[in-house]
């Protein structure tokens, strides 16, 4: 038999099996009917149970396992309170948090994935041992899950020591590691705080504990941001996260930092600059802000219109003289953010 | 044998031959896909109810502004913009841009949304045709409508992009019926890799035969026209099996003009949006690769296999025809407009896998398989090819397809199981058999077409005739 035909007979064997698995699924999807049907069935019967309608109805775990945890796991996430509570004792008593560990050794790293998020509603020590150990999982996806479960029932390992095992600022550059920073700072901030002072942190992970504290409000932090925002390299991608989180204290004592950002050459710096200088209220920066309008980059340009048009009577000045006499693009930029803002 | 025997006898092996090799390059092409694709599917994060991903992404997701083409939608764009309104993310606005429609489009949107022109400071980096007005209302702040002259879809989405103020911006077609949390799913990979992702594209599904209700497919029911039956095999194979593979390879080289989420910076980079090419959605992600390759800056173009958008697609064979001709002539325009990336080491993966594949799919694919339809069996019923060669051929164009077609359906039903009825299934598999016989040869056909408007350099659109969603 020639090459030639043997690519004919060949074909035509992987087409014949590739139809053979294809009927041997819709096999299985007449027994999956059944058995979704019979889910459905099992399904009508548990709710029921659980919400304590029928408070007399035995529950069963065992067989369908998968079911009464996803079920479970679906009913805790929906509640609070004290029906949240009896879920979880449910939950227990039927033995997910069992099947979710177990699940934490599948090979899919989408089952493991899921475990790793739905243990977050459970604090048993064995849950959370597992977690642990989870964080060294093969799959980024299913350590930050993990680590994100555990901070919200506030078992996490030490943040520096997170940083590592996730490789967070480096490896792993999620913007959910700002709400993992937010979560262990609500009852742990010292830790957070830590790693901004940490010379050994990632610059990146140094961002997003920032931003994970901007909004707590505590005016300590304000000069150490704005010393980091100073010393850092103004080609530094992180600068404008920490200028954003000047913005977001509105304190004065980031007007140096702000400055300096003002004449980056990073226009993405420039803009967060702009905007923190607005929201702080540094009207000692207006005339750096109404150059910025003229800036080539419109991100910048908004951004300083919007901030002259925060700073009262003052701004609005400026917007005037530069919609007056600036040169283009300055003048459009003022002239329109005076048009939107109100401002005549 | 005289010396013209003996130089027709090798011919004809030779066109046999080089007709045989490109088809098997193709189906190579489509196993490796096949294997990437079903190990993307196999590690995907678990699709989550749109609770958990509110919960999950609420705080972090960035803020995303919806483009919204409009040319004459004066019947439907009421009921388009409130089911864009109803998306579920945290911070979005619906930009619609009213591209010069001749109907009363505008005024219908102005009148039932009671908005007044407005000013705003909005950028002017990316050209398009004159702006004529914006319209908003202090009611819905989540809202901007663009009038400007016509200028073609690049050029609306130019104007959109230009106005966004949101630092990502999804762009969609007309007809787009997007699920509501379309955007937490499609959002996915510019939280989890803000500092490299700048563009994603999500899964097309086709909505004909389904029952919609108020801008969302309320009952997923199979298509009852044979066209559209087959291009669901076809849209599986596309967006399951190709570009989820070439999504796993960082080789994307298009993301639907149907729905798309790019950055708005790196769009605005490279000039957003082409004109004079209807393949514009494929050349702005080529665009976008050779920005980066060029920088040498590491970046992702991802897609994701969620479902996030429905389309209708036409039921017709004229309009169907149109539209692949019109299809395989931006294709065309794409990879003649960036052909120096082709197999340049300095575009990498993107040189040699995606215009790899652009090359030997899109290319060469319709005029080689087009040329065997013709020359193998007549060379062979004269006598000048051996029937092995007619087998070979036989293979690549009708047993390969086959496999291919169910194999995707194979991965569609043990990863995925999107289609609610066993019956849907076995309609598919027969479809995905029978597409091979005749309708494979038709497309090929009208990708001929799409070859010759090209060389003729042939513009615009054509019509395109919708027979609009099923209404209740």
């Amino acid at each position: 038999m020639s090459g030639l035909a043997a690519l004919w007979f060949l074909s035509l064997g992987i087409a014949a099996v590739a139809l053979l698995i294809m009927f041997g699924l819709l096999l299985a999807r007449m027994v999956l009917g059944w058995t979704g049907r019979a889910r459905d069935v099992e399904k009508k019967r548990i709710v029921p149970l659980l919400l304590g309608s029928r408070p007399h109805g035995k529950l069963r775990g065992g067989g369908r396992g998968d079911l009464l945890a996803t079920l479970l796991v679906e009913l805790i996430q929906l509640v609070r309170g004290s029906d949240r509570d009896r879920f979880v004792e449910a939950a227990t008593r039927l033995g997910v948090p069992e099947r979710l560990r177990h699940n934490l050794n599948s090979g899919s790293p989408r089952v493991r994935l899921a475990a790793a998020e739905a243990l977050a509603e459970f604090a048993d020590e064995e849950s959370v041992e597992r977690l642990h150990a989870a964080l060294r999982d093969r799959n980024s996806d299913v350590r930050l899950s993990a680590a994100l479960s555990l901070a919200s029932v506030d078992r996490t390992p030490p943040a520096r020591e997170l940083v590592d095992l996730l490789g967070i600022g480096t490896r792993e550059n999620s913007l959910l590691t700002v709400g993992l920073f937010r979560d262990i700072a609500a009852r742990r901030p010292n830790e957070i705080k830590a790693l901004i002072l940490d010379d050994s942190v990632p610059a990146n992970a140094k961002a997003s504990a920032i931003e994970a504290l901007s909004a707590s409000a505590d005016y300590a932090l304000v000069p150490l941001i704005a010393s980091l925002a100073l010393s850092s390299d103004s080609e530094d991608p992180a600068l404008s996260r920490y200028l954003r989180a000047l913005g977001a204290f509105a304190h004065p004592a980031g007007e140096k930092a702000v400055k300096r950002g003002l004449g980056s050459p990073r226009w993405d710096v420039r803009a967060a600059a702009a905007e923190a200088a607005g929201k702080i209220g540094l009207i000692g920066l207006g005339t750096q802000l109404r150059e910025a309008l003229a800036d080539r980059e419109w991100w910048v340009r908004f951004r300083a219109g919007e901030a002259l048009a925060r700073m009262g009577t003052d701004g609005a000045a400026l917007l005037r003289q530069a919609a007056a006499q600036a040169p283009e693009p300055g003048r459009t930029a003022a002239r329109l953010t005076m048009a939107e803002r109100g401002i005549v | 044998m005289t010396a013209w025997q003996a130089w027709g006898l090798w011919a004809a092996e030779w066109i046999a031959l080089l007709v045989i090799f490109t088809g098997l390059l193709q189906t190579f092409f489509y196993v490796v896909q096949l294997g990437f694709a079903g190990v993307a599917l196999g590690r995907r994060p678990p699709i989550a109810r749109a609770s958990l991903l509110w919960r999950r992404y609420a705080d972090e997701a960035p803020a995303i502004a919806v483009l919204a083409p409009a040319f004459n939608e004066e019947v439907t764009i009421v009921e388009s913009v409130n089911s864009l309104l109803a998306l579920h993310y945290p911070d979005f606005e619906v930009i619609v841009i009213n591209d010069g429609s001749k109907d009363r489009t505008l005024e219908t949107v102005i009148g039932h949304f009671g908005l007044s022109r407005v000013e705003r400071f909005h950028d002017v980096a990316v050209k398009h045709n004159p702006i004529r007005g914006l319209y908003a209302s202090p009611r819905l702040p989540r809202l901007l409508v663009v009038d400007k002259e016509n200028g073609g879809k690049s050029d609306a989405l130019n104007a959109g992009i230009n106005v966004a103020r949101a630092p990502l911006f999804c762009s969609i077609d007309a007809d787009s019926l997007l699920e509501p949390d379309a955007l937490l799913r499609a959002v996915r990979p510019f939280v989890e890799e803000p500092l490299k992702t700048v563009a994603v594209g999500g899964t097309i599904r086709i909505a004909n035969g389904s029952r919609i209700e108020a801008g969302q497919v309320l009952d997923i029911r199979m298509p009852r026209n044979f066209l559209a039956l087959v291009q669901i095999v076809e849209y599986l194979r596309a967006f399951l099996m190709a570009r989820l593979a070439l999504s796993a390879m960082q080789a994307l080289t298009v993301i639907s003009g149907a729905f798309g989420l790019f950055q708005r910076h790196a769009a605005m980079e490279v000039g957003g949006y082409s004109h004079g090419t209807v393949g514009e959605d494929m050349d702005l992600v080529m665009k976008l690769h050779g920005l980066f390759r060029e920088r040498r800056q590491p970046y992702r173009i991802d897609f994701i296999p969620d479902p996030v958008c429905w389309t209708e697609v036409p039921e017709s064979l004229v309009i169907l025809g149109r539209q692949r001709a019109r299809w395989q002539r931006g294709a065309l325009e794409v990879f003649s407009r960036h052909k120096k990336m082709l197999f340049n080491p300095r575009y990498g993966r993107i040189g040699f896998l995606g215009m790899g594949h652009v090359l030997i799919v899109d290319v060469l694919g319709p005029i080689v398989e087009v040329l065997g339809y013709f020359l193998v069996p007549l060379l062979w019923s004269l006598g000048l090819l051996a029937a092995d060669y007619l087998l070979a051929f036989l293979a690549i164009t009708f047993t390969f397809g086959i496999f291919v077609s169910t194999a995707t359906l194979i991965l569609e039903e043990a990863e995925l199981r999107r289609f609610p009825k066993k019956r849907d299934l076995a309609i598919l598999t027969a479809v995905a058999v029978v597409e091979n016989f005749g309708y494979r040869q038709l497309a090929n056909f009208w990708r001929l077409r799409g070859w010759w408007q090209f060389l003729r350099k042939q513009q615009g659109w054509g019509t395109m005739t919708r027979k609009g969603f099923a209404r209740p």
